[in-house]
């Protein structure tokens, strides 16, 4: 498939240099930002389209068949859907950026490193590294196929020079390792350079091998895989603060991992009924508490949120706490359950808080206060009339994930039409961002926008209508000291960084 | 994109179908909460038995859609139950309602349900829907706080020897297949005794405080009952069709995943046999068995039965 060079353009510049994303030396020019401060003014720092799985796949041997397993197992257009961004995690530093998409691939960014002259490429990120994660598989004795898709990338704390993330898809977590070779040995007494051995007739002096430098090469390797722990589909993964364990959760279950010990799991939570005919709820999401080792809450499609202590027990199903808030009677339907349904939960920075996303709003609780939450904030209410066209479409069932920033003030999340909302914890105000292509000049600020629910529309205001349900933001992250995030629209990520001065 | 087409004029108007979920109490609204009901019923259906994806559903998807079918069918069981007017008003809800909780979910047709409690009335009316209407519209609103207790007091001399027939029928049924049926035939049989007693009045209200403090209303709300038995079954007849025309599909034990292991049939029907195996295999702790195709005949041979008997 020949791709047309528009398509190739490393966002919106236009330096005609159509270099292989694998390459982390490929820079083209990059767009200047302005470095400003206020929240509420976002600039559009870099976007970034993945290519598709055919283009990476012209730099490797075996592309035939790759191509024809790939089509064999799927019968969806092969071009595109590969490229759909389906992770998006920044690492303890923020100096990378990991995506995973539907493809099980895994590219990673790296931030410009500042110089001197030309302070104001800060900011941006360019390819540091690309590596397939995860194949497609086939479970046999369920004649299914086993999806490629990255569902969740999680770092770990750098320790040396080699950087180390976990991905995984539904069934398989890979630990693996990034690191940078920058030398090579020359000089070898039996080897040639080319690495051709030598006849050793034809040696006849012994010299001491030297490493000199060479051009930068970023490789990855897997250096665990933790495979057949579970049934169902993987949907959390979460290092543990102690950095030598971590948890891996599905629809029923959740396990403990040693980094070290593959072969074995701990199950900390089971909740999988006798009887699979009385399954009414689900795990849907689960994460270990930043800073006590022993802590982990875990979300259910019931809108609840358990938080469990490993010490209590070795099966934590009795939970410690329990969040729940109580159903607004005003507010009853046929889909209330459905809509309450917790998509992601994740720990405040500071462990106080924890933050939850149903399919309508995002809720702030305090681990104090169990019976209802201390902030909810409406991520788009006016669809709540739309619910029943919502089911229909499947689109009810979207999980939208959510994100704090580095000092828990501000919370973001995803929302459709390439939309993604921000609210401000401490002054209460919220921003509606649009992430897409049309309205993003380089450097412009981005414009908030207003979704208007009824009656006359103003100028610049998007009725509910006609907003786009396919066009999804689902992945988002927030730099962890910076207020810098990475958007992923489809196949794009967008960087915006905040307007300072 | 949203919505069932349609060009929207009004704003007021502009969500149709869906519209202001209100509580069924009031009278022209209460059509159209039964009518939505009716709709989201028929679309998780649709939902769970209609695509046949390569991968394995999302368990959190089909959970929540049988919750949703489960909700409904509990709703319309105990409309079904608190129904005066008929001879043939049921025995409580709450038994068969627990035990309906236990069935299998996506597996059991809901047809059955309201039908069953119902005996000949429903069948009778579904002949005459809109006379009815106007029936309801008298006999359910003189004392709602009542009704609780009332119908469960109800002893219809009509109701057992039509149960009995129709339990013997299930009997019959769940010797083919004892895992599906048990549930339902304990249900026929634990009727007929508990349809007399005014014990099964102390259960109503257990029933009722299920989290759902509008269900006096929702006895208002005949009509989707028999709407739900037609339209639901349209649904069963093309199934029939299918598992009585078509062989056994062993596409089970196929490795193949590219063949479409029933062929054309399986694209005709919304729901067919070999559609149920992929959904049981993942979830189901039971080894796929050949007796499986004979949980969608039992709720066909339900459906027969009500017709027979009807008639």
């Amino acid at each position: 498939m020949v791709l047309q060079p528009s398509e190739r353009h490393y966002g919106d510049w236009n330096h005609g240099r159509l270099g292989p994303w694998c390459s982390p030396t490929g820079s083209p020019a990059p767009l200047s930002c302005e470095t400003g401060c206020g929240e509420g003014s976002w600039i559009l720092v870099c976007r970034l389209l993945f290519p598709t799985q055919v283009s990476l796949l012209s730099m490797e041997e075996d592309i035939d068949t790759r191509k024809i397993n790939n089509s064999f197992l799927r019968d969806h257009s092969y071009a595109t859907e590969a490229d759909i961004i389906s992770t998006v995690e920044f690492n303890h530093t923020g100096e990378l950026l990991a995506t995973g998409d539907k493809g099980g691939r895994v590219v990673i960014f790296q931030r410009e490193q500042e110089s001197k002259n030309q302070v104001h490429r800060r900011g941006e990120y360019n390819v540091y590294s690309t590596f397939q994660s995860h194949e497609p598989e086939f479970d046999y004795l369920k004649s299914l196929e086993i999806e490629e898709k990255i569902n969740k990338i999680r770092w770990l704390p750098q320790q040396n020079a080699a950087y180390f993330l976990l991905s995984t898809n539904d069934k398989t977590v890979k630990l693996w390792k990034v690191s940078e070779r920058d030398k090579r040995p020359e000089g070898y007494n039996l080897k040639d350079e080319e690495g051709r051995l030598r006849d050793p007739a034809t040696i006849t002096t012994l010299r001491v091998p030297v490493l000199r430098p060479m051009d930068l090469m970023v490789e990855a390797t897997p250096r665990r895989v933790f495979a057949n722990a579970h049934t169902y589909h993987i949907n959390s993964i979460s290092v543990n603060s102690d950095y030598e364990t971590y948890m891996s959760a599905d629809d029923l279950r959740i396990n403990l991992w040693n980094f070290e010990i593959t072969n074995q799991s701990f199950n900390i939570v089971d909740i999988k009924p006798a009887n699979m005919e009385e399954l009414t709820e689900v795990i849907t999401a689960a994460e270990f508490h930043p800073h006590h080792c022993n802590t982990f809450v875990y979300s259910s499609s019931k809108g609840t949120i358990r938080l469990c202590d490993m010490r209590a027990s070795a099966l934590c199903d009795r939970h410690t706490k329990f969040f729940e808030e109580p159903e607004d009677p005003s507010n009853r339907s046929f889909f209330s359950e459905i809509i309450s349904s917790i998509s992601d939960v994740k720990f405040s920075h500071s462990g106080r808080y924890i933050m939850t996303r149903d399919y309508l709003t995002v809720k702030v609780w305090d681990l104090n206060m169990e019976n209802r939450p201390i902030e909810t904030y409406q991520v788009h209410d006016y669809l709540r009339s739309k619910l029943c066209s919502l089911y229909e479409n499947d689109c009810i069932f979207d999980k939208f994930e959510c994100v704090w920033n580095g000092s828990d003030s501000v919370i973001m999340t995803g929302s459709y039409n390439n939309f993604f909302r921000m609210f401000d914890r401490n002054t209460k105000r919220d921003v509606t961002l649009e992430a897409s292509r049309e309205n993003s000049k380089p450097r412009a600020i981005l414009k908030p926008r207003k979704v208007c629910v009824g009656g006359k529309r103003r100028k610049d205001e998007i009725s509910v209508d006609s907003l786009d349900f396919s066009k999804k933001i689902l992945h988002t992250a927030w730099h962890p000291s910076e207020n810098i995030i990475a958007v992923a629209a489809t196949n794009n990520l967008y960087i915006f960084q905040d307007k300072v001065n | 994109m949203l919505g069932k087409g349609g060009k929207r004029k009004f704003d007021e108007h502009e969500d149709g179908l869906e519209g202001k979920i209100v509580s069924p109490s009031d009278g022209p609204s209460k059509v159209s909460y039964t009518l939505q009901r009716q709709t989201i019923f028929n679309i998780s259906l649709m939902k769970l038995y209609n695509h046949r994806p390569l991968t394995e559903p999302s368990l959190q998807k089909t959970v929540l859609i049988n919750n949703m079918l489960r909700r409904i069918q509990e709703e319309l069981k105990q409309e079904g139950s608190l129904r005066p007017a008929f001879p043939a008003s049921s025995p409580p809800a709450d038994p068969l309602g627990s035990s309906y909780r236990e069935a299998p979910p996506a597996f059991s047709h809901p047809a059955p349900a309201p039908c069953e409690l119902g005996g000949a009335a429903p069948l009778e009316a579904c002949l005459t829907p809109a006379s009815l209407l106007e029936d309801d519209q008298d006999t359910f609103c003189t004392s709602p706080a009542a009704q609780p207790a009332a119908p469960a007091r109800l002893a219809p001399p009509a109701l057992p020897p039509e149960k009995d027939s129709f339990s013997s029928a299930l009997d019959e049924i769940e010797e083919l297949c004892p895992t599906s049926t048990s549930t339902e035939a304990a249900e026929a049989t634990t009727d007929d005794p508990k349809g007399d007693s005014g014990g099964p009045g102390a259960h109503r209200p257990e029933g009722l405080q299920d989290g759902r403090p509008d269900d006096p209303k929702l006895m208002d709300s005949l009509p989707g009952n028999f709407e739900i038995t037609t339209s639901t079954g349209f649904l069963t007849d093309l199934t029939l069709d299918d598992i009585l025309f078509a062989d056994i599909d062993t596409s089970m034990y196929d490795f193949d995943p590219c063949t479409s292991a029933s062929g054309t049939s399986s694209k005709m029907s919304p729901v067919s046999a070999d559609d149920l195996l992929k959904t049981l295999a993942p979830y189901s702790s039971q080894p796929v068995a050949p007796s499986q195709p004979f949980k969608m005949d039992l709720t066909e041979l339900d459906h027969i039965m009500e017709v027979l008997v009807g008639s």
